[in-house]
């Protein structure tokens, strides 16, 4: 009977099948502390951020700024970085749009046929790194384009640094957008179940969901200075946007004839064009933008505890300018994050946004 | 088309006019008066003593002071066929027509003739309808209509009867905007032909527009009237949530305490619909708090409580989703929810809440038996009775003994044995609806030091209350409610009676 209820409701769209996303609320109440951060940096769609011995590194496009001392001069790269991450050693690694992974003492890792969309690195506790795969079928530009596939291809690996050897420990994941290692497991954002999931060593044991029905896409994950968590959610989930995702005739017309800035898809940054979906009216009243309004982007930051329990949030509203939040970071009392969509990196005391 | 008021006598005046219920104060030293040809509108919170006051009017019930005098004149008004015969005619939000008879039949109600013609009734109905230019089928029956016909009807009636005045008790709330239109257009008709209407509503924007006249109750007390220009929406509400008296049972409002941070999220409502009760709300609930959700009657709390304990079914298609620890569910009976650990402490004790005929024991006991953890098929007298005895030890139920009759116990403590079934189901969620309605001072400060224990015990406890200084004084977090879905949350110490009400109307 279970299973035939379960059939039916899978047919008509009832019950779990419903198009539902979870509401902004108890930690996640919205608010306006993202516009409230000081800016510390603009620059075109910085992405991640990374604490090295020279200082917190931000990625922008090929180039790699130090966000205390931007006029210093920005490290060039051949492609455009995906990913970034701090190492033990006080370097960096950086993985790039070609595939390839690059050391900020100049070595490099070259491409791995089946790793083409970097979008996270972590530093793994016995010298090794943990790659996140985004897609075996997109690069990392064409997130909104994996999202609409529907197809999870996202995979975790873990890379040893001196040989270059690569093990899966982990596929079919859901564009796997953050990693956090946990001293042998690591934890996985993965953006489009909207959830982070635990993969433990050997990548034998299943994934373990650690936190689901998150109300936002979840990008990059960073450990807090008292062990908690900081979890940047790049883009909000909306009713609109499931509703897309489950209609499979729609969504292939939509990808065929839509440019893809215009789809019904999360955006890093909307409001902007006069072609995209969801605008005037809806979302506007005597010309200004309603900050309740349904919005294809936000700016939004959770602060996590030890055990991934949301405990805050800051935001930035439909009307707010830090949308499209990439990646946050702790370093030296301040949590400081990259807005894309805007591209602004600014900071926040990490002491007066953990409760 | 408005008389110019003042320059005759009222048409109504009601002087120092009180109400008490065994010694209880629901109205006190009201004094009111009503112009020839003006719209009035009386506002106040849930219980602020609105419908009390009309009811008097209308002969529902007796004043127990005061005077009224309608054209100068010292009346009684013994019951409705008396408010009638004054001319006074009340139109309630559920209408009091017969759903079954036509609307000509209703029409006519009281007043047929010793030889009726069907085709008589049709034809008088029909050109006294036309003459107030009402769009309704004579021959329909009531059923058939929608709520806005059914007013009109049941305006005509009032109108048919020479009504000078013609109470409107929340006519609004449960019309479409078209439908507000025609009522609106139809009310200013009425004081075209110097009809005096007494407007009640929770919105307060309708009141500002249609009436000449505010009069603001709280807590069973006249606070002001005044010319309606003279009012906006912020001193309204002031008027309205100003506190006195209740500042000494509930705490005083504005004082930081402390609160409970909350546990993991126990349930989260998603988009979750039902007809045009719930529209799409959303929500979480988590452990180890007291969320107290507050709005208005008709704001789709009670009903959203429903959904979520399987009383009531969200809709069909679109209805959104329920997930409780993560995992979606959909009870199709109570009796699924409560083994899942969800329990719902009804609003209506008496209709739904306890077995009245029953004893305590037996009350108690049929919570146990539609538990979880309730295993066999033999009721067991023995254990009944322990459990009985535990539970009336530890919610103070007064009762001569667990085998007296629930009927026989006070409100407060029927309140507790309604408490008491539901948590030998040993829940995880409690949804108190109104927990204090009708209930006695002193029971009503243990309801609620229980709801606050079950808190800090890790439970994950709901209130739904109409009552400001209850949502106040018991939540952690505040919910509100408005047009059938959740529009605000605030947490404890922001929630201040303006906010709050802010939120629950605009």
């Amino acid at each position: 009977m279970n299973r035939l209820t379960r059939a039916v409701d899978r047919w008509f769209g009832r019950g779990e099948f419903s198009v539902t996303v979870p509401p902004m609320d108890g930690a996640f109440r919205p608010n306006d502390r993202l516009d409230a951060a000081a800016i510390a940096l603009e620059l075109p769609a910085p992405d991640a951020l990374a604490i090295t011995s020279r200082g917190l590194l931000v990625s922008s496009d090929a180039r790699l700024f130090d966000v205390g001392r931007p006029s210093a001069g920005a490290l060039v790269f051949e492609a455009e970085i995906t990913a970034l991450t701090g190492l033990p050693d006080g370097g960096a690694a950086a993985g790039l749009s070609d595939g390839r992974i690059v050391f900020t003492d100049g070595r490099t890792i070259p491409a791995h046929p089946e790793i083409r969309c970097i979008t996270a690195l972590a530093p793994a506790s016995d010298g090794a790194l943990f790659v996140a795969n985004g897609s075996s079928a997109f690069s990392p530009h064409e997130w909104t384009r994996d999202l609409m596939a529907t197809t999870p291809t996202g995979s975790v690996w873990r890379l040893d640094s001196a040989t270059g050897r690569a093990i899966q420990l982990a596929g079919a994941l859901a564009y796997p957008h953050g990693l956090l290692d946990e001293g042998g497991a690591v934890v996985v954002s993965e953006s489009w179940r909207s959830a982070l999931t635990r993969i433990s060593p050997g990548g034998a044991g299943r994934p373990e969901i650690v936190l689901d029905n998150l109300p936002a896409y979840p990008g990059r994950l960073s450990r807090a200075s008292d062990g908690g968590v900081w979890l940047a959610l790049f883009a909000p989930r909306s009713q609109l946007v499931e509703f897309v995702l489950k209609e499979r005739s729609f969504r292939e017309r939509m990808i065929r004839e839509v440019e893809p800035d215009a789809w019904v898809a999360p955006s890093l940054r909307s409001g902007r064009s006069p072609l995209e979906p969801i605008q005037q009216g809806g979302v506007r009243q005597l010309g200004v933008l309603k900050p309740w309004s349904p919005s294809r982007s936000c700016g939004l930051v959770a602060r996590l505890d030890a055990n991934y329990r949301p405990l805050s949030s800051l935001h930035s509203r439909a009307g707010g300018r830090r949308h499209g939040v990439t990646s946050c970071l702790a370093h030296e009392g301040q949590v400081f994050f990259t807005a894309k969509g805007d591209g602004v990196v600014a900071s926040f005391a990490e002491l007066g946004a953990t409760p | 088309m408005t008389a110019s008021p003042g320059a005759e006598p009222p048409l109504l005046e009601m002087r120092g006019v009180g109400k008490h219920y065994r010694g209880v104060a629901a109205l006190k030293d009201i004094d009111f008066d009503l112009r020839r040809g003006e719209v009035h509108a009386i506002l106040g919170e849930n219980g602020a003593g609105k419908s009390t006051l009309v009811k008097i009017l209308a002969g529902a019930v007796t004043p127990t002071q005061g005077e009224i005098r309608l054209d100068g004149e010292k009346i009684q008004i013994a019951g409705p066929s008396a408010a009638r015969r004054h001319g006074i005619a009340m139109v309630f939000q559920e209408t009091s027509l017969v759903p079954t008879m036509t609307v000509a039949q209703n029409l006519h109600l009281g007043d047929e003739k010793f030889f009726n013609r069907l085709r008589g009734t049709y034809i008088d109905a029909q050109q006294f309808l036309q003459s107030l230019n009402f769009p309704v089928e004579p021959t329909a029956p009531v059923q058939s209509l929608g709520t806005a016909k059914r007013q009109m009807v049941e305006i005509a009636r009032a109108v048919r009867l020479k009504a000078k005045l013609i109470i409107f008790d929340e006519p609004t709330a449960t019309l479409t905007p078209e439908e507000k239109r025609h009522l609106f257009a139809l009310i200013q008709r009425l004081r075209g032909d110097r009809v005096s209407i007494i407007f009640i509503s929770h919105a307060l924007e309708e009141a500002l527009e249609i009436s000449d006249r505010i009069t603001i109750l709280r807590d069973g007390a006249h606070v002001i009237t005044g010319e309606a220009r003279a009012f906006s929406r912020e001193t309204i509400i002031r008027h309205m949530v100003g506190r006195s008296l209740t500042d000494e049972l509930y705490g005083r409002a504005n004082v930081a305490r402390r609160l409970r941070a909350p546990g993991a999220k126990v349930l989260s409502v998603q988009n979750l619909s039902m007809q045009n009760q719930v529209r799409n709300t959303s929500f979480s609930i988590f452990k180890g708090q007291v969320t107290g959700i507050f709005g208005l009657v008709g704001s789709g709390r009670t009903e959203t409580a429903r959904i979520i304990a399987g009383i009531a079914k969200r809709d069909a298609f679109h209805g959104g989703d329920i997930r409780l620890e993560g995992r979606s569910v959909r009870y199709r009976t109570p009796r699924a929810a409560v083994s899942d650990g969800v329990v719902y402490v009804t609003e209506d004790r008496k209709g739904d809440g306890f077995f009245e005929s029953m004893s305590v024991a037996d009350n108690v006991y049929i919570g146990r038996i539609s538990s979880r953890d309730s295993r066999g098929v033999l009721a067991r007298r023995s254990e009944a009775q322990t459990l009985a005895e535990s539970w009336t030890k530890r919610l103070n139920i007064r009762a001569l003994s667990v085998a007296s009759r629930v009927i026989e116990l006070s409100g407060g403590n029927q309140q507790k044995v309604v408490i008491a079934k539901g948590l030998v189901q040993k829940p995880r969620l409690v949804i108190f609806d109104e927990p204090t309605r009708g209930v006695d001072v002193g029971a009503i400060a243990e309801i609620h030091h229980l709801i606050g224990a079950l808190a800090d015990d890790g439970l994950a406890v709901v209130v739904i209350s109409s009552y400001l200084p209850e949502i106040m004084s018991l939540s952690d977090r505040v919910l509100v409610s408005r047009q059938g879905r959740i529009v605000e949350e605030l947490s404890a110490n922001e929630a201040t009676p303006d906010a709050i009400m802010f939120a629950a109307v605009y």
